[in-house]
């Protein structure tokens, strides 16, 4: 660690004398303060647009390497040395610990089957088959993917031990504000959700089995506008 | 105004390659990456929870709401770590990180023998020294081989209903992560 440190530090230190006797030679020559301008106004974009650009690219959910299944969006890389340089950074900067190939996959869904924005305030209906895994988990969530607060006693998480099945294994779940029969997941407030499903040790985290799965769908039944 | 223009292109030029410099500098700088918050509440070989359960907001984002987690930072330059988990619980998953954050290895209860949580994290020139004479108390324990010299220790357990909250607890407080040497 010390070893990288000390020629990054020396190199700072380099250019600063260079810098120095140009700005000597240039200020005195010149009166023009168009050339000032215009040299703050390149310097501006180059720094404002290059970190802007940074900060948005990191704060956006979708980025490269993501594999999309229906609504679902799965990073199978993040946290690896072979992941991009935005996932790196992403990584780095919210100080996530992603999930090994072991330990299992998760996908995040932002908008439903039909293409719009998840909302808290709407009631959705999951449907359908889910992946080989030791088992799942599925939450809602906030912006920054932590489980969203409701007032009810129970979490809103489910997961495959305790939900109840249809005759051909699929599993229907309501998500809504008002209690459901069958599998219930609660959600509350207003603002924008995220679900969030989670295979634990399963096969479809090496990279080879994402190829042909499907996961369920994410039907709008009606918004408590 | 072509001096204008050529400024702004410039400018857009100069963006792209501030942009590529800033996102490649952010994990070298970064100061709220998982070691720097694991870090900031405990010391080395500290096996400490990552989850708001223990109370307090959660060090690092330990993503689902249903698993308990625990971590301990190590250096393998002082020597190999070696981290025990007593106790039998639904799932459990472990991952090796190493400083930045990239998951290096990772296994779960179905690798471990009896499910039993046993593990040593070295080197490569520190598993060479060990196989010569293999101790008989670590006959058992899974071996992960890392090329890094600090990193992290993430163990994973599934809480299926609040039932098993105490369980899991017990499980990742009494998980050791101990500098081992020989």
């Amino acid at each position: 660690m010390l070893a990288q440190a000390i020629p990054q530090r020396s190199a700072c230190h380099g250019p600063l004398p260079r810098d120095i006797p140009k700005r000597h030679s240039s200020f005195p020559r010149l009166l023009m303060l168009k050339n000032a301008f215009l040299t703050l106004l390149a310097l501006a974009i180059a720094i404002g647009g290059g970190g802007g650009g940074v900060w948005h690219a990191l704060k956006t959910q979708d980025g490269i390497g993501a594999i999309r299944i229906g609504p679902w969006t799965a990073f199978p890389d993040i946290g690896t040395q072979a992941a991009d340089p935005y996932s790196k950074a992403r990584v780095a900067r919210e100080g996530v610990l992603a999930l090994g190939q072991a330990e299992g996959l998760s996908f995040v869904a932002e908008r439903d089957s039909g293409g719009e924005q998840l909302k808290r305030q709407c009631a959705y209906e999951i449907e359908g088959g889910f992946p080989t895994a030791r088992f799942w988990t599925l939450y809602a969530a906030d912006q920054s993917l932590g489980v969203i607060e409701t007032d009810k006693p129970r979490l809103a998480a489910l997961q495959s031990y305790q939900v109840l099945r249809q005759p051909d294994n699929s599993v229907v779940i309501s998500v809504g504000h008002r209690p459901a029969p069958g599998n219930w997941l609660p959600s509350d407030g207003s603002g924008r959700m995220y679900f969030v499903l989670t295979f634990y040790d399963t096969p479809i985290a090496s990279s080879t089995g994402l190829s042909d799965i499907t996961l369920p769908q994410i039907l709008k039944v009606g918004c408590n506008a | 105004m072509r001096r204008l223009l050529h400024a702004i292109l410039l400018g857009l030029l100069g963006a792209g390659v501030v942009h590529i410099i800033v996102l490649l500098l952010v994990p070298e700088f970064s100061e709220r990456d998982a070691w720097s918050r694991l870090a900031m509440a405990s010391d080395l070989y500290r096996m400490t929870r990552l989850d708001a359960e223990a109370g307090g907001t959660p060090v690092v984002k330990s993503v689902d709401p249903l698993f308990y987690a625990a971590a301990c930072r190590f250096d393998l330059s002082e020597g190999m770590v070696r981290i025990k988990a007593p106790g039998n619980v639904p799932f459990w998953s472990v991952s090796v990180y190493d400083r930045s954050g990239h998951n290096i290895y990772s296994f779960n209860d179905h690798s471990a023998t009896g499910r039993v949580l046993d593990s040593i994290v070295l080197t490569p020139a520190q598993m060479i020294e060990i196989r010569k004479n293999l101790p008989e108390e670590l006959q058992g324990a899974i071996f992960v081989e890392a090329p890094i010299d600090e990193g992290m220790f993430v163990i994973r357990s599934f809480v299926p209903d609040d039932s098993w909250k105490p369980v899991v607890s017990r499980f990742l407080e009494q998980s050791s992560c101990e500098l081992q040497d020989f």
